[in-house]
Order: C-alpha cells, then structure tokens, then sequence
C-alpha cells in the first residue's frame, strides 16, 4: 500500500486538505493573540456558527449564498462580543480570558442546540463540484480541492496585506511591539477592532466550507477547538507564518499518522506539541524575537 | 500566605457538620448527589491549591483525576487487586505523571502555561480513548467499592458512601492544607508572587512547582477514585478538557485561593446543575452567563466576596478602635 | 572571597562587559560606581548568574562557580539585591523574611513543619529585622508601607539569605538623603565579616563606607583602588563627574 505513489498523493492531499481548514481558523486566533494578547476560546464556536448559518441558507440560497452570508454574520456576532465583552477584558490576564471565554463557549454549544437542535445537520457539496477529478493517478473529490485552492487563496491574500499595505504594516508593529504602535499614532482601537472581526469572519468562513465534509453538530465548535489551539502554541502565538507551519506540521502528522501509525496517531500529535514547548516554549516560528 | 482565619474554620465546621446531618437524613437521590459533590470537592480542592496558590492555571486536572479512576479500575479488576491497594496505585501512578507535567512546564508560565497544560491532558485522553486495555470509547464498568464489611461498614450502601465520601474530602482538604503550611506550600505562594527571587534566594523552581503539582495531582487522583467508586463506571470523559474547566469554573465561582471556598463552591454548582437541568435542558448556558457576569465583575466568588465583606468590617472595627484610642 | 577573571559579555555588537577582573576579600566592602549604561548591573546579572557571561570565569569561595545557575551560586553563599524592588507583594514583611529565610536554609521544598515558625527561621527574621530597621514593620503587608522601607526589606530579603557575600544593587536608588545616610549607618553596623560589593550613585555616601572602589565605564574597569586614591584621581572626575553632571 504505501509503495503505490496514489497513496502518497491521496493522502498528501488529505492532509493539505485538513491544514487549510485549520489554518483559516488558526490564523484569525494567532493574530488576535500576537496583537491583543487576548485568548479567545470561543474561536472554535464561531466557526461552528458560521457552519450552522451556511448550512441553514444552503436551503434557500443554496451553496454559494451561504458560503458568502456566513462569515458576515459570524464577522457581526464577532463585532458585537468584541464591543460587549473582550474590550474591556484585553488587559484581564489569561485566566480571566480562558474563563470568560470558557463561559462564552457554554452559552454557544446551548444556544445552537436551542435554535438548530441537538441532531447533526447535513448540507450538500454544490454541484458544480460535485465531481471526482483525476490527479497523478487518483481521482479526489473536486470539493475537497477547492478547500485547499480557497485556503491557499486566504493565505495569498492576507500576505499581500500584511505585507503590502498601511494596515498591514501597522499590525505588524503592533504585534511586533504594543507601545510602538500607540507611539507611531495608529488608532489602536479602530485596529483591534477590525482584526478581531476579520478573524471572526474567516473563522465563519472555515465552518461554511467545512459543512459539506462535516457534520454540523453543536459540539463542532468544541472538536475543533484543541487542534487550532495546538497549531497556533507550535507555530508561536501571533504569527502568520507559525501559522502556517503548524497547520501543515498538524495536518501532515494527523493524517499521515492515521494510515502509517494507527495505533500511535491520537497521542503522536500531543507528543509533537510536548516536545516543542519543552524545547522553544515560544513555539517554533513566534512573533518576537 | 495561607492561614485558618476563624471564618474560614466556622466555616468548615458547618460545612462537615451540615453534610454529615444531611447523609443521615436525606434519601437516595441526596445520597448520590452528596457523593456527586464530595467527588467535585476533591478535585477542586487539588486545582485551588496549584492555581489558586501557586498561580499554576491547570487544565489537565480532569485528566489526572480520569488516569487515577482508570489506573484504580484496572488494578481491581484486572490486576487482582483489592481496593485499598488499588486506590493507592492510582494515587502514585496519577502523582507520579502530575510529577512529569509539571517538571516539564515548569519553565512555561501565563497562557504558555494553561496550553502546556492542556496539551498534557489531552493526550492522556487520546490514549485512553483508543486503548483496548482501557476499554476505548465504551469506558469500563465494575470498579469495586472498598470491602469495609470487616469493621461493620457496608459501602454498597449509599448512606454509608457518601458519609465515605465526605471523609475523603476532609482528608483531602487537611492534606492541601498542611502541604500549603509546609515548606513547599510557603515556597509555592511565593513562586506565584515572585519566581525569580525564589530562584536567586537558593529555590530549584522547577522541583518545587513540579512537587507541589505531584501533590494536586494525588489528590485529583483520589477523586477520580471516589469517582469510580462511586458511579462503578469510568469513561473517556472524565480525562476531558472541559471537566477541567468546569473544575476551574468551580474554584472561581467559589473563591480563588481559599480552599475552603472551592468546596462551597462545588456544592453550588452540582446543586445548580441539578436544580436548573431539572426546569431546562440547556444548564451549562446559565452557567456560562453566571461564570462570565462573575468574572467580569471581579468578584472573588462567593466565598471571597464573604470573605472580603469580613475584612472590610475588621478594618472598619480596628479604625473606630483607633480613633477612639486618639 | 569573590574573584572574577577577565569576564566579558555582548548582547549582539554592543559589547557591555569588557575583560573585568575583581578580587575581593572576605570582609571588603567595595563599591562599583560608573555613569548610567556602564554595565554595573550587567556585571551583577553576572556575577549571581542571571546572565551567562561569554568568557571568563568566577569563583566564589575558591570554587569555580561559571557554569553554575542561579539558585546553585545562592546556595553557596551569594545573595543580591535588585535595583528594582523584587518583593513577594501581599504578604508582610514578617512573611518576606521568613520566605526568603526558609528557602536560604533548604526549607522551601519540605513536605511537613512550617519553616514560618521554624526557631531557627524566626531567629533570623527576628535578627534581620534589627538589621535593616524594620522591627516595627513587621506585621505589616508589602504593599501598604511607604517606599523606603520597602528599599530596606529588598536588602533585607538578601541579607535574610545569610550569604558570605552580598551585592546590593543601588540600595538607595530613590530615597532621600536623609534615609541614604540611615541606611549606610546599617550597612555599617552589619558583621565585619560579610562580603559586600554595593553599586552607589551618590559618590560621598560611597566614600563613606567603602573599603576598596572600583569604577566601570562602558564595561570596563578604568579604576581599582583605595577611596582616597579615587577620590584624588583626575581619570574619574573625568569620566564619572562628567557623566554624572550631565545626568
């Protein structure tokens, strides 16, 4: 089985399948956390809440309203906790954030059960990719390449602006350095505000194209809570690099693990993320020097 | 520095004596309940004191108490042994592997801290989860219940569990306490105050916090014990990240850093759970508005806001003194 | 007692501890003075081993003690104070001396007794407290005394460590002249015995209690002798006075 090259290649996209969902949630939190030091528990909710309104739309609008509704909504509900409840606890410490954040994450799991019901909700893959497509011997399902080209076009967008333009340059100095960024007379707020939405919605954007793989459960925000959380503590909290690698770091030993080392797969990852706080507790590519 | 304040002691007075009245009274379902809350209590006293002494956020605290009621489980079932020795495994297995965390994150600290934490504990619950010695996904049943017959105590019988059950956590609760007026205990709230001067005043950091997490970790182990005891069934859940953090929600809604108000602390929480579960299914939501209303208001839970009103009329009482006196 | 041997130390180009040899003996009192940014501080990270130095050596009571960390240097006798006040807030004084006294005696990891109210803890607490005046203060919490006696618990937290030798990071840093003066009145009721190297600011306190004077500047140490032969030096008026005028 593994000396077939399909394999290799089946399974290389799987995993870069797996990396791009978690990198559009892991980016939003890291650079939440590099800019605000803020730890958002929730992150893994409001990607259940966009999962939730995209596969509620789907009915309506179909697909493609729904993938382009969610991350709105989530953005709104993003900007509605981040003026009611993170503002003012920016500066609380850890265990405050974990708390509330904590809370936020009860009241989330109930008020989906409340509103959509405790059973799983479908949502079908759009016809216009629902196809098998031939690449280097395996035929893969059409809508799963389409999550790595959207990751990836994520990944190329939010490069250009972080490197590219003002605001990019600006949240860098303010991940880079907190008081740099008050000196260079940045509006802060106005700053804050917008990456805490923006995360928002890219989160509700990883829920709406994860629906069709997914089943969408109350719970889903919670699964997918720990695995982001790995990503953002091996790549270093607040980069979007580190990013990047540990999405890639998690997505390649999840997957790759599950077929070569079954019996090893669900701890190998916990180990990964052991050994690299023990040895660069600022993970492995962190924002600051 | 951890001191028995005489509202602290009144209090624990009440506590023991309201809940030993109330094993003799109550029916089967307080029965349960009461061992449902001892359980809770022993955990959240083990929490208190690395987190809320020692500053050392754990969420893998449910983890630790899942490794002692698993540990507990298979030694009496598969490995032959009675339940003493058995429990006494547990305890030393869980202690030894709270040992191993916290040496290894001892460098970590803040969020880096509660990560390292989290990270542990979910990968004991990923183990458990797939392992056939550990019965998977199904969890395993059949964890016997101490054979006290020969003293004359039956503990199939739930009355005589639960007041069992409130003894394990008055001895949980003198072993926190005698450890946090220990050597190690005094070392420990100074850690949380200031590390470095531990350090350059002859302290090995990372062996006091690793002790002092060996000792919690115990004590969450005993409760996983009691846990399985008491429900004589034990699945994956109980290693789950979030029963830390309802146990961390417990210390806080009951007072940070007292270890008497953990204890208060738990006993409303199961009360609430079971009053609210009872009118509405969708309790953790109420308790998730409580738990962020009592955050971001900075109280100090129950206990501490009692606590700090005491002072207050303390202070107030010393002041009046003092003016008199002038 | 205390000796370094050519110690030198960058942080990237910036090179902040050039070849510093120093000797002390048992019993010296020497003060280090140097302009701001001299690498006096820098020279202490070093000497208790908060910071690694990139060449050189230090021995401590005759055995080599470079490679040795933080706690292991305490635990033979070194003791500091900061320049910063690095306090336990929220406890009280009572409780900051006996912390820092317990794990000084090996206390800190024990299991069972209460080093608080070991004898031999509150002894030295009690003997401490004489020592840097705070015998009235005892009971009080941290954060609810006035600055100065917070200056003299720093030192008295070092002392309460009962070190062979002390190193005081501007003790006085801070407080007005008339608290330096009582200060240095303490410092030189302390045993003859004691090891002590202070960095100082204020040059006629320095005078006035110190055996031996050492001057830094940019990391290296352009003076090293008796006070009056300091004092009658044309090299440091230039350096330091004129430093310290501009200041």
């Amino acid at each position: 089985m593994t000396a077939d090259l399909g394999f290799w290649v089946l399974q290389t996209l799987n995993a870069l399948q797996l990396s791009m969902l978690l990198f559009l949630l892991s980016v939003g939190l890291t650079v939440i956390f590099g800019l605000m030091h803020f730890v958002n528990l929730a992150h893994g909710s409001l990607y259940a809440f966009g999962a939730y309104v995209a596969a509620t739309l789907a009915g309506t609008f179909g697909y493609w309203g729904g993938l382009l509704v969610a991350p709105l909504a989530v953005a709104a509900l993003g900007a509605v906790l981040y003026l009611t409840l993170i503002r003012s606890q920016r500066r609380a410490g850890p265990m405050a954030q974990v708390l509330i954040t904590f809370g936020l994450i009860f009241v989330a799991v109930d008020a989906t059960r409340l509103v959509w019901g405790d059973l799983p909700i479908g949502i079908a893959v759009p016809a216009i990719l629902d196809s098998q497509i031939a690449l280097l011997g395996v035929e893969y399902p059409a809508y799963r390449l389409f999550i790595i080209a959207l990751g990836l076009c994520v990944l190329a967008a939010l490069t250009l602006i972080l490197t590219r333009t003002q605001i990019g340059a600006m949240i860098r100095a303010g991940v880079d350095n907190d008081q740099m960024a008050a000196c260079l007379g940045i509006n802060v707020e106005r700053m804050f505000f917008l990456v805490f939405v923006v995360g928002c919605a890219l989160a509700g954007l990883a829920g709406a194209v994860a629906a069709p793989v997914l089943s969408v459960t109350p719970d889903m925000g919670l699964q997918i809570l720990i695995p982001t959380l790995i990503v953002i503590v091996i790549g270093g909290l607040g980069s979007l690099k580190g990013a990047v690698a540990g999405s890639l770091i998690f997505g390649f030993v999840q997957t790759f693990g599950a077929v070569l080392l079954p019996t090893l797969s669900s701890v190998l990852i916990y180990a990964l993320l052991a050994a690299v706080l023990v040895t660069r507790p600022q993970g492995l590519l962190p924002a600051k020097g | 520095m951890f001191t028995h304040t005489p509202l602290r002691l009144t209090t624990l007075a009440l506590l023991a004596a309201g809940s030993l009245s109330y094993a003799y009274a109550a029916g089967f379902f307080g029965l349960e309940i009461l061992a449902e809350i001892a359980t809770l209590a022993i955990l959240v006293i083990a929490l208190d004191l690395v987190a809320g002494f020692g500053g050392m956020v754990s969420l893998c605290h449910g983890a630790l108490l899942g490794v002692g009621a698993y540990v507990f489980t298979v030694a009496a079932n598969d490995a032959g042994l009675t339940a003493l020795p058995a429990m006494v495994l547990a305890v030393v297995l869980s202690s030894a592997l709270a040992f191993a965390i916290g040496a290894v994150c001892a460098r970590s600290t803040g969020i880096y801290f509660i990560m390292a934490t989290l990270a542990f504990g979910q990968m004991a619950y990923s183990y458990v989860f797939q392992s056939p010695l550990f019965g998977g996904d199904d969890g395993l049943s059949g964890a016997p219940r101490p054979d006290l017959t020969a003293i004359g105590i039956d503990l199939t019988d739930s009355r005589a569990f639960a007041v069992y059950a409130i003894l394990l956590v008055a001895f949980a609760y003198l072993v926190a306490a005698r450890t946090l007026r220990s050597g190690l205990g005094r070392s420990l709230v100074g850690l949380h105050h200031n590390e470095k001067r531990l350090r350059a005043l002859g302290l090995t950091v990372w062996r006091a916090k690793a002790s002092a997490f060996a000792i919690s970790g115990a004590l969450a182990a005993l409760a996983g014990c009691l846990a399985a005891q008491h429900t004589q069934y034990v699945s994956p859940g109980l290693l789950s990240w979030t029963v830390s953090g309802e146990a961390l929600v417990v210390v806080i809604l009951g007072g940070l850093g007292t270890l008497t108000g953990p204890i208060v602390g738990a006993i409303l929480f199961v009360v609430l759970k079971h009053e609210i579960s009872a009118i509405t299914p969708y309790w953790h939501a109420i308790v998730g508005i409580i738990l962020i209303t009592v955050v971001m208001s900075r109280a100090k839970g129950v206990f501490g806001f009692i606590e700090s009103r005491w002072d207050d009329r303390g202070a107030k009482t010393v002041a009046k003194e003092a003016e008199a006196d002038a | 007692m205390l000796e370094t041997r050519d110690l030198s130390k960058s942080f990237g180009p910036i090179q902040v501890t050039k070849g510093v040899s120093l000797k002390l003996q048992q019993g010296e009192r020497r003060v280090i003075l140097g302009p701001n940014g001299a690498g006096k501080t820098t020279l202490f990270n070093q000497l208790v081993g908060e910071l690694r130095p990139d060449s050189g050596t230090i021995h401590l009571d005759g055995a080599d003690v470079t490679s040795l960390g933080v706690a292991d240097r305490a635990r033979r006798g070194l003791s500091r104070s900061y320049q910063k006040n690095t306090l336990f807030d929220g406890l009280t004084i009572r409780e900051n001396l006996g912390l820092a006294t317990a794990v000084a005696l090996g206390k800190g990891q024990g299991l069972w007794s209460d080093p608080l109210h070991a004898p031999e803890v509150r002894e030295t607490v009690k003997e401490v407290a004489a020592q840097v005046d705070l015998a009235p203060y005892l009971e009080a919490r941290v954060d609810a005394v006035s600055y100065g006696i917070r200056r003299q618990l720093e030192v008295g937290i070092a002392l309460a460590a009962r070190p062979k030798v002390i190193l005081m990071d501007e003790p006085t840093s801070g407080v007005g002249p008339e608290m330096s003066k009582g200060f240095h009145r303490l410092l030189k009721a302390l045993p003859r015995d004691l090891t002590i190297l202070i960095i100082e600011h204020d040059m006629d306190l320095a005078f006035d209690v110190a055996d031996t004077i050492t001057v830094l500047n940019y990391g290296e140490v352009v003076f090293d002798g008796l006070p009056d032969a300091a004092k009658g030096s044309q090299l440091l008026k230039d350096i330091y006075l004129g430093a310290w005028e501009d200041a």
